[in-house]
């Protein structure tokens, strides 16, 4: 059986302009728990890659440089 | 193949060159890892971060030192809190709220005088919780300061301490121009069991803003003797009734029997929390004058007013 | 990160405390005090930092038992009417002894309770029974808090480690447990001399009504594996067929928060804005009043705040959009709702275990014990009934304490070799597919069914439909689900834990042959509560591979309950049906 590749839009978004991945920083991919978050092999920053998302916001809370936002699932909204 | 499965254990050395490095943002990840570490080595390598030309490394350096306590740490947190970026000192006079240790106080004393009122304010914020008894003094100077901030810290700071000789300043600070140190000075007498603290609350009862009065009737109820709450009743009619649940229910714990016309009559407002207290006020008080006011009841709509009413009516007989 | 490599490692230690949420973190942190030459390992599925049901932070306490005003002996005559007597008093009393302590000492750690103008605990009465809700206007510093004193104590911390299974060693203790690294699929086995689980409720049974997987009222990483791991373990469980069901917002999945709005004169009310909760105590019985009047035709049911001065109401609101779930403020925004103006629509959440909230959890004694030597439970997964955070706090440290003690005096156990060798291949059997099906859509298929056929009320024949058909799942999931990477394969293991704890959940109401703890555990065709058959535990556990229940008798009460004080609350009964 083949696996299909559904689109879904993430709650979780990334301003790459003031992410600081790229210089170190993995705060807000050590601290969710859901563990959905990854640092782009690509632009060196942040994004969701798993859309599991309990929107319980430590990634925006913790970020250093306010570069996280958490949106509310678009189910749930 | 093996791999370390614990955190890892602190690199001070690497941390500490990588606070040197050109670019501002590597100095910030290397704050927030001297921060993790929780290790005390790490507050002098820090406390250099406070220092740092980038605002963004110091704002950092400000968050890492609320992992820590003592005196070291609270030095370099007074540094940060005289800092020129408000972002910078506002977050290091939050840290400074954490801090535990006594010893921490020390460089805080010396600021309540401080020029800038952000600093007087984060200076005494931070000794409020510290709770030493030698920044009374400090208290109380900081409750004439023309900032109102300022003073609602320092009312903060005195009220913790809850020392009789610093009543006269709670006292005139419950007729203090805004509302805010009025309604923290007043909810601060509730400690002292003088007269002169008692005819503050009394005026308080009558004060123009109804958060003021609210806790006026609160701590009335906490701090008389039963039967003694007469005051409380003209507050019956006070226009608002957030207030009135507080007079309701001081009276009710105050067992006022003169009050249970009174109440009864505030089983009839629309507002069902306040049928509900008054409901429980008339039970406390277990006077047999509030019968028919509560037999009108039995059958009210909510049931938590109902309950409070079969209660009641358990008590009287 | 998440590709798949082969490894495995292998640590020594004296305490292993498994889930570093709320009970966990304590656990390890007295364990460390209590015996500072102690090995003690913190294992976590997520990050210490930010895990578990109090990641963000929480509110307030609703079970503090404060001198002055509350008693021990007051709050276990509470927490065993609420639970319909089913109560073994010992490790309800103990809690309340001990928890006024454990405030003391999260207080000194940097939490921050309110507290009045003289910096007294503000404690808020909001019943006539006893008066135990400390709000935490400032509660979202909890977890870096604590993490601050792990890190302090030298506890070792392991991040991103999934337990799978318990190891028992050859005299039958506890000796251990078997992880995977959840971002490279290597082993980690830890030898013990005592294991603590503190992995917290199974929250991701039920699925939400809004269908997203992850918008449960738990914090989806606690998927229940305290409760399988238990069980493959051979430690028994208790009253699992006693759901954790909570009143929420509707949609956003967030906790309700009475006792936020209580004290400030909020409520629950219908459509009429009125009242209809009669019950005085959080329990199955409010949640079936909370149910019927759902489905009555004064539904729905509302959080009320707009009667409230609008300063009140906001300041509500602004602790509700800053603690625990500040999500909330976003959701709110983007409906268009504002507390002061109007009601705000509730709902009933997803079904679970928690005995945090309820009373279902594995079978522990006063010392955390669970029945098997060496392996203690704290938490939500553990059966000290309505425990809250504070009972999680209170009940970890009772538990490292004990459990440190434990170890010292005992070597570690042998265990046979072969079960790593068969677990790995357990676990890692979904990575050697290259066809099959992914962990979500079994997930949501486990789900799907146990919404359809497992949530109250309950009825026998739709709950042997349901057996049938998560036997079929189980069949699936051992022959077809895939992972393909290190993430999907901690998924897998979730849906394995998930379908465990249906398979349980099913097994222990279907035992229970009548209707108690309200909605809770509502059989309709068992309507009435039968005291002389069923005034007792039931405890479930693996029986030479069978899933089994027995009853287990009430241990006698500590503290007697007077006739009249049961009647007092029996008065506020009403039916079960809507």
């Amino acid at each position: 059986m083949p696996i299909a590749n559904t689109p879904t839009t993430v709650p979780v978004v990334v301003d790459e302009g003031k992410c600081i991945a790229d210089k170190g920083c993995t705060v807000c991919v050590d601290v969710c728990p859901l563990d959905v978050l990854r640092i782009s092999d690509l632009t060196g920053k942040a994004y969701m890659k798993y859309d599991e998302c309990w929107y319980c916001m430590p990634c925006e809370a913790d970020c250093p440089t306010d570069a996280v936002t958490v949106n509310i699932p678009y189910l749930l909204r | 193949m093996v791999f370390e499965p614990f955190e890892d254990e602190n690199d001070l050395e690497d941390l500490d060159a990588r606070l040197s490095d050109p670019d501002p943002a590597i100095r910030r990840v290397a704050v927030m890892g001297l921060a993790d570490t929780a290790d005390p080595d790490a507050i002098p390598l820090i406390a250099r971060a406070v220092a740092d030309s980038s605002a963004d490394v110091r704002l950092q350096a400000a968050i890492a030192l609320g992992e820590f306590d003592g005196l070291e740490a609270a030095t370099a947190l007074c540094q940060a809190l005289q800092d020129t970026d408000s972002k910078v000192s506002k977050t290091a006079a939050d840290s400074l709220a954490e801090l535990k240790d006594p010893k921490s106080a020390d460089p805080l004393l010396a600021l309540t005088n401080h020029e800038d009122a952000k600093v007087r304010e984060g200076a005494l914020l931070g000794l409020k919780q510290l709770r030493r008894p030698d920044a009374l003094a400090n208290g109380i100077e900081g409750m004439k300061d023309p900032v109102t901030a300022v003073r609602i810290q320092a009312v903060g700071v005195v009220g913790y301490l809850k020392a009789e000789e610093a009543l006269p300043a709670l006292i005139a600070s419950c007729r203090d121009d805004d509302p805010e140190v009025r309604r923290t000075a007043v909810g601060a007498l509730a400690f002292s069991k003088s007269s002169h603290a008692r005819d503050a609350l009394l005026t308080a009862l009558m004060d123009e803003h109804w958060a003021v009065r609210e806790i006026a009737a609160e701590v009335l109820g906490k701090i008389s003797t039963t039967g003694d709450g007469g005051p409380l009743i003209p507050l019956l009619d006070d226009p608002y009734w957030q207030v009135r649940v507080k007079a309701v229910r001081s009276l009710g714990k105050l067992k006022v029997t003169a009050a249970v016309a009174k109440i009864g009559a505030q089983l009839e407002e629309q507002t069902s929390n306040l049928r509900k207290e008054a409901a429980a006020a008339l039970g406390e008080i277990a006077d047999r004058s509030a019968l028919p006011f509560l037999e009108d009841l039995v059958d009210d709509p909510d049931p938590d007013v109902r309950k409070n009413v079969r209660w009641a009516l358990g008590q009287i007989e | 990160m998440d590709d798949l490599r082969a490894g495995l490692n292998e640590v020594e230690c004296d305490l292993l405390v498994i889930g570093g949420g709320t009970a966990g973190p304590m656990a390890a942190y007295r364990a460390r005090k209590k015996n500072p030459n102690a090995k003690v390992i913190l294992l976590e599925k997520a990050n210490v930092k930010r895990s578990g049901a109090i990641s963000m932070g929480m509110d307030g306490l609703n079970n503090a038992v404060i001198p002055g005003h509350s008693t021990p002996e007051q709050y276990t005559k509470e927490i065993t009417i609420a639970n319909d007597g089913i109560v073994d008093q010992a490790a309800v009393y103990k809690y309340a002894q001990n928890c006024y302590g454990i405030i003391e000492e999260l207080d000194q750690f940097g939490i921050r309770f309110q507290k009045d103008e003289n910096g007294e605990y503000d404690v808020k009465k909001v019943h006539h029974m006893g008066t135990y809700v400390l709000p935490m206007p400032n509660g979202d510093t909890v977890k870096k808090a604590l993490y601050r004193q792990l890190r302090r104590a030298r506890v070792l911390i392991s991040n991103r480690y999934m337990a799978t299974r318990l190891l028992t060693g050859k005299s039958g203790r506890a000796a251990g447990a078997i992880a995977v690294n959840t971002r490279s699929g290597e082993f980690l086995v830890i030898k013990a001399k005592a294991v603590i689980m503190c992995m917290g409720a199974a929250g991701r049974l039920g699925l939400p009504t809004s269908g997203y997987l992850y918008g449960t009222y738990e914090n989806p990483t606690n998927s229940g594996e305290g409760y399988s791991m238990a069980y493959h373990a051979g430690a028994k469980l208790a009253n699992l067929e006693c759901f954790q069901i909570n009143p929420l917002i509707k949609d956003y999945n967030g906790p309700a928060c009475a006792y936020v709005a209580g004290p400030f004169g909020g409520y629950t009310a219908n459509s009429k804005n009125e009242r209809f909760i009669e019950c005085d105590y959080w329990s199955g019985q409010m949640m079936q009043e909370f149910y019927n009047e759902l489905q009555s035709g004064k539904g729905p049911v509302f959080l009320k705040l707009n009667h409230l001065h609008k300063d009140t109401a906001d300041h509500i609101e602004h602790i509700l959009h800053t603690v625990e779930r500040p999500s909330r403020g976003r959701f709110h925004e983007q409906r268009g709702t504002k507390y002061s103006e109007q009601m705000i629509e509730m709902h009933i959440s997803e079904i679970g275990f928690c005995s945090g909230h309820s009373a279902s959890g594995v079978y522990v004694d006063e010392f955390a014990r669970t029945t098997v030597p060496g392996l203690y439970a704290a938490g939500d997964m553990a059966s000290v009934p309505h425990n809250y955070m504070l009972g999680a706090f209170t009940n970890g440290a009772i538990a490292g304490e004990h459990a440190v003690d434990f170890a010292a005096e005992v070597d570690h156990d042998e265990f046979d070799d072969a079960a790593i060798s068969m677990e790995q291949e357990r676990v890692l059997a979904p990575t050697k597919r290259d066809d099959g099906i992914p962990p979500n859509q079994i997930e949501y298929k486990i789900r799907r069914l146990v919404n359809d056929y497992l949530q109250p009320p309950k009825v026998t024949a739709k709950y042997e439909l349901c057996q049938a058909r998560l036997a079929e799942v189980r069949e699936d999931m051992n022959t077809q689900m895939m992972a393909r990477d290190a993430h999907e394969l901690m998924r897998s293991m979730e849906v394995a834990s998930i379908l465990d704890c249906a398979d349980m959940a099913a097994h222990a109401s279907l035992y229970r042959a009548e209707s108690r703890w309200g909605l809770y555990h509502w059989r309709s065709d068992y309507p009435d509560t039968n005291d002389s058959d069923w005034k007792c535990h039931v405890l479930l556990s693996n029986q030479d591979g069978v899933m089994t229940c027995e009853k287990k008798e009430v241990a006698p009460y500590i503290i007697p309950i007077a006739e009249d004080e049961k009647d007092a609350y029996y008065k506020q009964r009403i039916t079960a049906q809507a």
